[in-house]
């Protein structure tokens, strides 16, 4: 059952006509007479905004429905079909569809409106906002598309904005090329997902390659295209998430501007890898192998971020490498097959990880730049209002209870459990205890203690209320968020679970009291842990350490960049200029060289007959007509 | 006139070209002759687009017999394969007049018959016919680059001159192979292409010709390793030729094998597809790493032009619908995408007199309306979606993978090459700091940006909404493969490693 209603392509579109608006408005102005910043703010919102209204439209029409028929559609034409690939350009809002739009408009909208504030001043002020307006524009796009090819339109809309967004402050050399490498790196997780779609077409496709169609003939799809196809897919995933190996770029992201940074780790772009794969339980939920290599990947990727995280100056790239950890438990999730708890994760992350990456921004703004927790400290008392939000969502990010990201994560680790995964729960209780590590170290580092650069502290103050309303509207979300998908446990009904049932193929997991509250337990024992350590070692105070041994490994993040431009980036370029300088010259073009040449001797050998003397020339009359005539007189006998 | 539509779209540029050497017109004369026509072929161009209906089969038809005893005949038509093919020919020429405003008038007049040259060879559906204007079509390029070239441009020239000619010739000896073969064969003399196809061509002898004719169209295109000439002639031709050859002549090669090979000699192409495929995807693979080696902007999108050929050509030889009609939809995009690349360089060579990305930089906050019509076409040959470069290739790649899987997953892997080298040279030239040569960048004049701006919007509608473009190609594609033989099938089949996929044949 379906709903055709014409207002779901509007959701994407607001925000696109923004892009399109406040893009042209600045290119034929930004040389001239510059406009107002308001005029740009204002615009900017208008598009979030209005999506946010449709997102609500589409909710409560959705509740409207019968739970099992809780789907509406659009399509707007037909958009490309040839022979027996029929694919329209549609959209479809179903309950996780739906969950997604309304946290990513809401978090959407408050990143505009803080950004007004943040991005005050900048010359590309107008630019700045086409560009985010389209990030969101894509990444509505990307979970509304109904079907692989309209998701992959907002999956690589995402990515150019992405590159354009990290590489923002252009002039530098070190952004841009950070712009590249996440462009390019993204390509190679998006050339898994184009050849996934091409092999799930002539596996099932001709049948309608829309979400609804693809999920009725699942069933058809030979075992060994499914496994294809989910891992190939999940290589997509690994680029636009940041998973092992492809998360690489994530961190170097920092360049952008911060907001920037709150939107790509928070409402769009890196939750969209685990949405695909919740998108497709269909497909993954019959292909087990799929889901313990996901699952595997995830926890490990949780770890090894957690291990760099924990090793950071820069208190961006601690929450970038935090955000890849978080990430990583979100596949862990999906791979045992609880999408519910996987998605329920993104979604607490979602407004815990805007508010840190928005706290951040206020600090950053605060200190004219600076970004190294080793010159902040103290500025608890001349920031509270970014304290008291940031300390909110550091909790949520630790995972300690009553804050969301507790039950979120609670819920993705007893599920490992519960399924019989015992070294993911393992690995994933460790990384809780790292989590809540790094988290406060970070927090004690840069609030409490004393001021470490006196000049910068001294012109510290709380950013404009255009910048900290937003905070404080997401640091609530951070603390309530996570009541939404109460376990049985806590007396809640796991409401948010419940709300996506009808868009996932998965089966929750139920064991004995006694195993939820032994999950839950170890949980809080870890964040205990983490945060005794924390306060230990950086509660009243300390000075950057000396790195030796294996902290100085982990500190340069295991050499894997360096690895990776020896291995892979070097090579490829000298394997350009060889081809340019010697293959091209000396092997491919060496047979038509060998041509002209051969041509050019031919020519000098014929040359010698053409002597120019008539004694030569009579010498060759004589002999010809002598054979001629010996010819001649032998045939005739 | 509109019953000969396609007669005034070849031989008005052409005699106007003539005439213009003929006469001693002023340069700035011809420029706006040589526009005053081109834009004429544009405005015949649309309204037989819009006038195409899409029947699949030959449209706007003219035929006179010309050399009766032979069978030989006048003989001009349109229909979903080369309707493409002939709009990127005439829809795109009058940007050149705008651009280069300064040449002589040789320059134009050479241009004008050049692009009659490449409409007769698109449109002519008789053989002989074909060959030609094939043969017409390389002499205005011989002289603009040999007159009017860079400093290196005479090996160019004759590199690119003996070369094709050398193929030519080849595929005027399988012309004649294919007439003497039907008069064998039907007792009758024809050398229409349509009647082509019934040939019944079968051993050593039909495999020879099946590669003249391979060797002759794998030359223009050009198909690794055929492409040797290609760089020098892309990098020392003026930008107007190197437009020309890039976005049209290199097209009119892919249309080549459509029209020729697929349909007539379907058995030998069964047979050797893989190898012509693997020539297609290695071509894609050495050329765009070999981009990443350039310094040369031009130079650089000459072998980005030569990878994308690649992939084109591809879509070819996978022998079915979705490969088809995507190379047939790449013939397109990629001649706006990356004809309005070149056409960039060369504004970029007029105001800073440097092709060289390291003599760049910092354009983009010069010159914004520049930065970003650049990005968008740029984008479109990266194969973004939401710009027409993705459909295409998207369609290739989806095609390609029913082919054979190894072919297409190396075939996608243009997705990541392409970035590679775009991107690094769109952060050398048009990101980080000015400097001397770039300070005083000047942005699109108002002429230059309304020139560029009807191409830049078909990019992104035809990557938003094709399915108007789309629906004039199927026709003819679908009954490419209406009747297919069991042979064409039978190498379908040779998916080894997914039998799965292998689709069953009606």
């Amino acid at each position: 059952m379906e709903l055709s209603v014409n207002y779901l392509g509007l959701i994407p579109l607001f925000p696109l006509m923004g892009a399109v608006i406040i893009g042209l408005l600045h290119v034929f102005t930004c040389n001239r007479t510059r406009l107002p910043e308001k005029v740009y703010g204002i615009l900017a919102c208008i598009g979030p905004i209005l999506s946010f209204i449709l997102a609500l439209r589409v909710w409560v029409a959705l509740k409207a429905l019968p739970p099992e028929s809780r789907f509406l559609t659009h399509d707007v034409f037909t958009w490309i079909s040839v022979g027996e690939f029929n694919v329209s350009m549609g959209f479809l809002a179903d309950p996780l569809a739906c969950l997604f739009l309304l946290f990513v408009t809401f978090i959407g909208t408050l990143i505009h409106i803080y950004s007004i504030g943040y991005m005050s001043g900048d010359v590309n002020y107008g630019k700045f906002f086409a560009y985010m307006n389209l990030f969101l524009g894509s990444m509505l796009v990307l979970v509304l598309g109904d079907g692989p090819l309209v998701m992959f339109v907002g999956w690589e809309g995402v990515g150019l904005c992405s590159y354009l967004l990290i590489s923002f402050y252009s002039e530098d050399r070190a952004n841009v090329v950070a712009g590249n490498k996440a462009f390019i790196v993204n390509r190679i997780g998006d050339l898994g997902f184009v050849l996934g779609m091409a092999f799930l077409f002539w596996g099932i496709g001709s049948g309608g390659f829309d979400y609804l169609s693809l999920s009725v003939n699942a069933d058809n799809l030979a075992p060994g295209i499914a496994l294809a196809v989910c891992l190939l897919f999940f290589i997509g995933a690994t680029g636009k998430s940041a998973q092992i190996p492809l998360y690489v770029w994530l961190p170097d992201a920092m360049a952008g501007p911060t907001p920037v940074s709150a939107l790509i780790h928070a409402a769009t772009m890196v939750t969209a890898g685990v949405y695909m794969v919740a998108r497709f339980s269909f497909l993954y939920a019959g292909v087990e192998l799929a889901g313990s290599v996901i699952a595997w990947v995830g926890i490990l990727t949780a770890l090894l971020a957690a291990i760099f995280a924990m090793y950071q100056d820069d208190i961006k790239k601690i929450l970038a490498y935090s955000t890849v950890s978080q990430l990583g438990y979100m596949f862990a999730g999906v791979g045992v097959a609880a999408y519910s708890a996987g998605i329920f994760h993104v979604f607490t992350h979602a407004f815990f990880k805007a508010l840190l990456f928005l706290g951040a921004g206020s600090i950053i703004y605060a200190l004219h730049h600076e970004q190294n927790i080793w010159k902040m400290g103290g500025l608890k008392a001349k920031m509270p209002i970014t304290y008291v939000t940031m300390v909110i969502g550091a909790l949520a990010l630790a995972g300690c209870p009553p804050f969301s990201g507790f039950f979120s994560k609670d819920e993705i680790l007893y599920c490992a459990f519960a399924t019989g995964h015992y070294g993911i729960w393992l690995v994933g209780i460790v990384v809780a205890a790292m989590t809540a590590f790094y988290t406060f170290r970070m927090i004690f580092i840069v609030f409490h203690g004393q001021a470490r650069d006196q000049e910068k502290f001294d012109h510290a103050h709380e950013p404009p209320s255009v910048m900290t309303i937003p905070l404080i509207i997401l640091a609530v979300g951070a603390i309530f968020a996570g009541f939404f998908n109460l376990p049985g446990v806590f007396g809640g009904n796991l409401m948010v679970s419940q709300w996506l049932e009808p868009s996932l193929t998965e089966v929750h997991p139920y064991t004995s009291t006694f195993v939820e509250i032994f999950v839950v337990v170890a949980s809080i024992a870890a964040f205990a842990v983490g945060l005794k350590l924390a306060w230990s070692k950086y509660g009243q105070g300390a000075t950057k350490p000396e790195f030796s041994g294996f902290s100085r490994f982990a500190y340069n993040k295991f050499y894997v960049d360096e690895a990776f431009d020896r291995v892979l980036v070097q090579p490829y370029r000298a394997l350009g200029a060889t081809i340019w300088k010697n293959i091209e010259p000396n092997v491919t073009d060496a047979p038509v060289k060998g041509a002209s040449r051969l041509y050019m001797m031919l020519g000098n050998a014929f040359k010698v007959f053409q002597a120019g003397y008539v004694r030569v020339y009579a010498i060759y009359m004589v002999v010809g007509l002598s054979l001629m005539t010996l010819f001649l007189s032998q045939s005739l006998n | 006139m509109f019953e000969h539509i396609l007669s005034v779209m070849i031989f008005l540029p052409i005699l106007t070209g003539v005439i213009l050497l003929m006469t001693p017109a002023s340069q700035g004369i011809a420029r706006i002759t040589g526009l005053l026509v081109s834009l004429a072929i544009l405005i015949l161009g649309i309204d037989l687009y819009v006038h195409f209906a899409a029947t699949g089969y030959l449209e706007f038809v003219e035929k006179l017999a010309w050399v009766p005893s032979l069978g030989i005949s006048y003989h001009l038509g349109v229909d979903g394969i080369n309707l493409f093919v002939l709009m990127a020919a005439s829809l795109l020429l009058p940007m050149v007049y705008l651009v280069f405003t300064t040449r002589e008038k040789g320059f134009y007049a050479n241009l004008l018959i050049a692009q009659g040259a490449m409409i007769g060879a698109i449109c002519a559906a008789d053989m002989v016919l074909f060959y030609i204007f094939w043969e017409i079509m390389l002499l205005p390029i011989f002289f603009m680059m040999g007159l009017y070239g860079g400093p290196k441009r005479i090996p160019a020239t004759i590199k690119i001159t003996i070369y094709t000619i050398a193929g030519s010739l080849l595929m005027l000896a399988a012309i004649v192979y294919l007439g003497v073969s039907y008069h064998a064969q039907f007792n009758e003399w024809s050398f229409a292409i349509s009647d082509m196809a019934k040939l019944n061509l079968s051993g050593q002898t039909a495999i020879l010709f099946f590669f003249c004719f391979i060797i002759a169209f794998a030359i223009k295109i050009p198909l690794f390793p055929f492409h040797t000439w290609l760089p020098d002639a892309y990098t020392e031709a003026p930008t107007a030729a190197t437009f020309v050859l890039s976005a049209i002549m290199a097209k009119i090669g892919v249309y080549g094998v459509i029209r020729f090979v697929v349909p007539v000699f379907d058995e030998q192409l069964a047979r050797f597809a893989i190898l012509l495929a693997c020539s297609g995807v290695v071509g894609m693979m050495y050329c765009g790493i070999a981009a990443i080696a350039q310094k040369d902007l031009k130079r650089m999108l000459a072998f980005s032009s030569a990878s994308h050929m690649g992939i084109i050509a591809l879509g070819v030889f996978c022998m079915n619908m979705q490969a088809l009609t995507g190379s047939i939809y790449q013939i397109v995009a990629h001649a706006t995408s990356v004809g309005v690349l070149f056409l960039f360089v060369g504004l970029i060579e007029s105001r800073t007199n440097s092709r060289s990305i390291e003599d760049l930089g910092g354009i983009a906050a010069k010159a914004p309306v520049f930065a970003l019509f650049f990005a968008i076409a740029l984008l479109a040959s990266v194969g973004l979606p939401g710009t027409s470069g993705f459909i295409g290739e998207f369609l290739i790649i989806l095609g390609a993978i029913k082919f054979n899987v190894w072919v297409g997953v190396f075939a996608g892997t243009t997705l990541i090459i392409g970035v590679c080298y775009m991107l690094y040279m769109f952060q050398r030239v048009f990101f980080e700091k000015t400097n001397p040569n770039t300070s005083t960048f000047k942005d699109l004049t108002l002429v230059e940006g309304l020139t560029f701006l009807p191409v830049i919007l078909l990019i992104i509608i035809m990557g938003i909404y094709p399915h108007p473009f789309l629906s004039k190609i199927t026709p003819t594609t679908a009954l490419q493969f209406a009747g297919d033989t069991p042979v064409v099938a039978q190498t379908v089949a040779t998916n080894a490693l997914f039998p799965e996929l292998t689709i069953e044949k009606k």
